[in-house]
């Protein structure tokens, strides 16, 4: 074979290409297309897949393209196509950090779509202002949820021992806890994971005890002794070997996969209520869900109900009305609401979630009555998280695994946490 | 194949005949042009993906560039930051160099040990040198990070292996202990590129110089320390540049065995890694990209320091 070409062939080849080229840019302007971006699952992946081909098949000039990554690649993958100027129409987009980009001026106000392309005065007005920043609104809720227990059903009635409830005491889970690990009925198997840095959980502590994470005016709404508190909490589960030991622990990285129970190495893990869905998915075995233990009987688990996420569309989408639409089919359209079911957490349109109900699984059913439940006794939402949050939150984790590894104690864990939080909000 | 290359080598003479007589370009641009031509897609990426970018984040570091909105300059404040009230920045500056530190000599040692071996002409050698090299060649792949998550999980290979001789072993891992052991070994398993580079070298020496030494009677460790390392200097000097500046940029392991949080208690927080975080978690781009810049010139000294240090024990043949 001899590499040569003359000008002939260049011309015809430049040309082709050229009109290759103009050809593809025609099907692209002829067919509206946008991209959405979201985090989660194989099973919320799949779901999604099936939500976006029904709309496609019912709108044939819109062409919509997914792409999922896990919760903690998001953030950067989301972060750094915005700063590309290349941000996808579609953001799925979390309470943490919808200020952050709101702010930021990165994303729509879907205002002037309400009532509209965009119907979901149905919400309530408490679910509607939860995608709200300053005044305007950024995000629809895509779904309601809180923080939730999942329980390994199976192995505690193995063990013989019963199952902590909604509404045990925290210490009467330590004890029960600690009887499961002590029957020994598996190999390094433990009554709980270790929550100590997990900063919901730490949040449900903190709110029972009449505090907060931080304050309507972005300030820390609790103090070193509260945070060691809850340190000595866990401490003393370490040492009862009611929960699991901290070179286990260290391996969760807080996702579905990698959690204690998933792992099984243990027969609790604190999550969300609607990732009971994507946690049964993994489990093989009957998995349970109640609300977080109490410092006293009758008292309440310092839960709210948040959206678990929000449908947010980028401020330079050049395809905005359509993606709108297509936000309110996921939101308001029974069709595009039953595909997605109940995965992102239970829907906030009353009318959806009466269609959904009759057809709900098991599974479904169980998260419905679980957010039913909880709802008398959930407080209210708390104020949007000041920047500097986001770390902090990865900051608990750090910390809570220095007094879990025996290199801090409870108290100077608890200083060193208040101290640098704090200073993480001054510098946003 | 002969043919293929006299075609392609053909070509542009007939060009450069064409070009030539037109004076289009001066004389040494015009008999160059070809050679630039060939040269444009390296310019293309030197200039548009190496230099462009690196220029962009310096001007970067002067700012406090959050991603979503437009940089402001903020003068200095990023490098002052950086110099006086980083806790991070000191403590992964300190896990990088003790990564640094163990990991770059013993992977030079297990190197020269390895190609040592190979160089006693043993049959099948091409075969042993390609199994070698493979795990250098994978090395910073996502996959080879996983798979050292499993074998030092905590009932992972590794803890399985010692449990068959009674030994409960700890989670490697995740244990702030260990895990940055775990990721200097992995360093050092990925040999192959500075042991290609032994091998070459050994060859380079000349046989006429053991023969006379073992005439002397010299022993083999005398051998080794006398003739083999004084002349492998220079190739040892290039490995320890080379396997320096790449261990300061090491990235992936870290990212992928913390998942990205160079956890437990940031034992695996790599500088590159911290910065990343920075950067791109905490929408920090412009402090990010100071200390990047910070990270150069941390290397630019060590190699500095490597050069200065060469004239006293690097001997070039004269």
């Amino acid at each position: 074979m001899t590499f040569t070409i003359d000008r002939r062939q260049f011309l015809i080849g430049t040309a082709t290409t050229l009109a290759l080229g103009a050809a593809s840019l025609n099907r692209a302007s002829a067919a509206t297309s946008i991209r959405f971006l979201w985090w989660g699952s194989k099973e919320r992946a799949d779901r999604t897949h099936n939500a976006m081909t029904l709309y496609q098949s019912k709108n044939p000039d819109v062409s919509i393209e997914g792409e999922s990554f896990g919760w903690d690649n998001y953030w950067t993958r989301l972060a750094t196509q915005a700063a590309g100027g290349n941000a996808p129409d579609l953001i799925q987009m979390d309470y943490r950090y919808i200020f952050e980009y709101a702010r930021r001026g990165a994303l729509l106000d879907f205002t002037p779509y309400l009532d509209k392309s965009l119907k979901i005065s149905d919400f309530g007005q408490a679910n509607i202002d939860s995608g709200k920043v300053d005044g305007k609104l950024y995000g629809v809720n895509l779904g309601v949820n809180s923080s939730a227990v999942m329980v390994n059903t199976i192995a505690w009635k193995e063990a013989g021992v019963d199952a902590p409830t909604n509404g045990t005491t925290w210490d009467d889970f330590a004890e029960t806890c600690a009887k499961l690990t002590k029957a020994k009925k598996r190999r390094s198997f433990y009554g709980t994971a270790d929550a100590s840095g997990l900063e919901p959980a730490f949040e449900g502590w903190l709110r029972q005890r009449g505090k907060a994470l931080y304050t309507n005016d972005g300030n820390l709404a609790f103090d070193a002794k509260d945070t060691a508190g809850w340190f000595d909490y866990w401490s003393k589960l370490r040492e009862m070997e009611a929960c699991v030991p901290a070179d286990m622990q260290a391996l969760d990285q807080q996702t579905i996969e990698t959690s204690m129970i998933s792992q099984g190495k243990a027969t609790i893990s604190f999550a969300h209520s609607n990732q009971f869905v994507g946690y049964q998915a993994i489990n093989k075995e009957k998995l349970g869900m109640i609300s977080y233990p109490v410092p006293a009987d009758d008292a309440k688990p310092g839960q709210y109900l948040k959206p678990s996420m929000l449908m947010s569309v980028s401020a330079t989408s050049k395809n905005a009305d359509a993606a709108v639409a297509f936000v309110n089919f996921l939101v308001e359209d029974p069709d595009g609401a039953k595909a997605l079911g109940v995965e992102r957490g239970v829907p906030a349109s009353e009318k959806i979630r009466n269609e959904l109900t009759p057809d709900l699984d098991d599974l479904g059913k169980e998260m419905a009555d679980y957010i039913q439940m909880l709802t008398p006794k959930v407080g209210t939402l708390p104020p949007p998280p000041p920047n500097g949050a986001g770390e902090n939150g990865f900051f608990l984790k750090k910390v809570a695994e220095e007094v879990a590894f025996g290199k801090l104690s409870t108290d100077e864990g608890g200083a060193k946490f208040a101290e640098q939080a704090a200073a993480n909000l001054k510098r946003g | 194949m002969g043919n293929q290359r006299t075609a392609i080598a053909g070509e542009p003479v007939v060009r450069i005949s064409t070009l030539a007589p037109r004076q289009k370009f001066p004389g040494a641009l015009a008999r160059n042009a070809p050679a630039y031509l060939f040269l444009l897609p390296w310019f293309i990426g030197f200039f548009g993906l190496t230099l462009g970018p690196a220029l962009v984040s310096l001007f970067l570091s002067f700012t406090d560039y959050n991603l979503l909105q437009p940089p402001h300059l903020v003068g200095l404040d990023n490098y002052a930051r950086i110099a006086t009230g980083d806790d991070k920045f000191i403590s992964s500056m300190k896990v990088t160099l003790f990564y640094v530190i163990c990991s770059v000599p013993l992977k030079l040692v297990f190197a020269l040990a390895v190609a040592l071996l190979l160089n006693r002409g043993i049959k099948g050698l091409p075969v042993y040198r390609a199994i070698f090299y493979l795990p250098s060649l994978l090395g910073s792949s996502v996959a080879i990070a996983v798979l050292w998550r499993q074998l030092f999980d905590s009932d992972g290979v590794v803890n399985t292996i010692l449990w068959q001789f009674g030994i409960e072993g700890p989670s490697w891992i995740s244990n702030p202990n260990y895990s940055l052991y775990t990721l200097i070994v992995l360093a050092i398993w990925q040999f192959g590129s500075p042991m290609i580079i032994f091998l070459a070298g050994l060859r380079q020496i000349p046989i006429d110089m053991y023969e006379a030494a073992s005439l002397d009677g010299a022993s083999k460790t005398r051998i080794f320390f006398k003739i083999t390392l004084p002349l492998l200097t220079p190739v040892i000097f290039f490995n320890a540049v080379v396997q320096t500046i790449d261990a300061f940029k090491a990235f992936t392991p870290a990212y992928v065995i913390s998942s990205g949080t160079g956890g437990p208690i940031d034992s695996t927080l790599f500088y590159t890694l911290y910065l990343y975080q920075e950067g791109f978690g905490y929408f920090r781009m412009g402090y990010a990209a100071a200390l990047a810049w910070i990270l150069v010139i941390i290397i630019a000294v060590f190699t500095a320091f490597s050069f200065l240090s060469a004239r006293y024990w690097v001997h070039y043949d004269e």
